[in-house]
């Protein structure tokens, strides 16, 4: 089970990493509050303004091109990869939740069994 | 299977129940509408082009899915556009639904960081 974007910025992909990866650039845009280390193994901690607070382990930092971040609260994965285009910078991203894989299947034979 | 299809049967609303178990019967509809979902909406042109099938496939399962309840259908010019309906699916499409407007939003705040970003350089 996953949620996919993908979207073009007219910036640079060393502009759209920037963004993606320095803390004070993050919180313009990702949370209120932020910490993190975008290198592999490297921790982030994210918090928002309704009190809500998520960690993070960096999977994946490929300057430029790919960063994977796990939840640690067992919430899954984001994907965010980069591409050069013409317009500027494709950016793609995927955020996925594993142990959802065959809810929509359970639940929707649930839902039709006791409807 | 048998066992679930027999008691939705015997309740109320059973063309609907009937209807939602049938277009999740098959692996296929099934895929299709977990990527709706995952967009957000979509059309069938670019469900196609995701997919391992053809359009007009794609289109027909889509009709299928909307008329069991499972997807809502707008015109959007020339094509019909599809989204999701989360009652009958609960959790899990609500979770999709939930996540996919966060990251609406935070794609929209990313661009207008990126504009300000680029225009102070």
């Amino acid at each position: 089970m996953q949620v996919e974007r993908e979207i073009v910025f007219p910036a640079s992909p060393a502009e759209v990493w920037e963004a993606l990866t320095e803390p004070e650039r993050l919180e313009e845009w990702f949370a209120t509050e932020v910490e993190l280390d975008p290198r592999p193994g490297g921790r982030g901690s994210f918090r928002w303004g309704n009190g809500e607070e998520r960690h993070a382990t960096v999977r994946e930092a490929e300057p430029e091109e790919r960063l994977v971040l796990d939840w640690d609260d067992g919430g899954g994965e984001v994907v965010l990869e980069l591409a050069e285009v013409e317009e500027g910078t494709l950016l793609h991203v995927v955020e996925a939740s594993p142990e959802w894989s065959t809810a929509l299947e359970l639940h929707a034979l649930a839902w039709a069994a006791v409807a | 299977m048998e066992h679930g299809a027999g008691a939705a049967r015997a309740g109320v609303g059973r063309g609907r129940v009937d209807g939602v178990f049938a277009a999740l019967g098959d692996p296929g509809r099934r895929s299709l509408v977990e990527a709706v979902a995952a967009r957000g909406s979509a059309t069938a042109t670019e469900l196609a082009a995701a997919l391992p099938v053809t359009r007009q496939a794609v289109a027909k399962q889509l009709v299928l899915l909307a008329d069991a309840g499972l997807l809502r259908a707008t015109r959007s010019g020339r094509e019909t556009r599809y989204e999701v309906t989360p009652e009958p699916l609960g959790d899990a499409v609500a979770w999709m639904v939930e996540v996919g407007a966060r990251w609406d939003e935070r794609l929209a705040a990313l661009g207008r960081s990126l504009a300000r970003g680029t225009g102070a350089r």
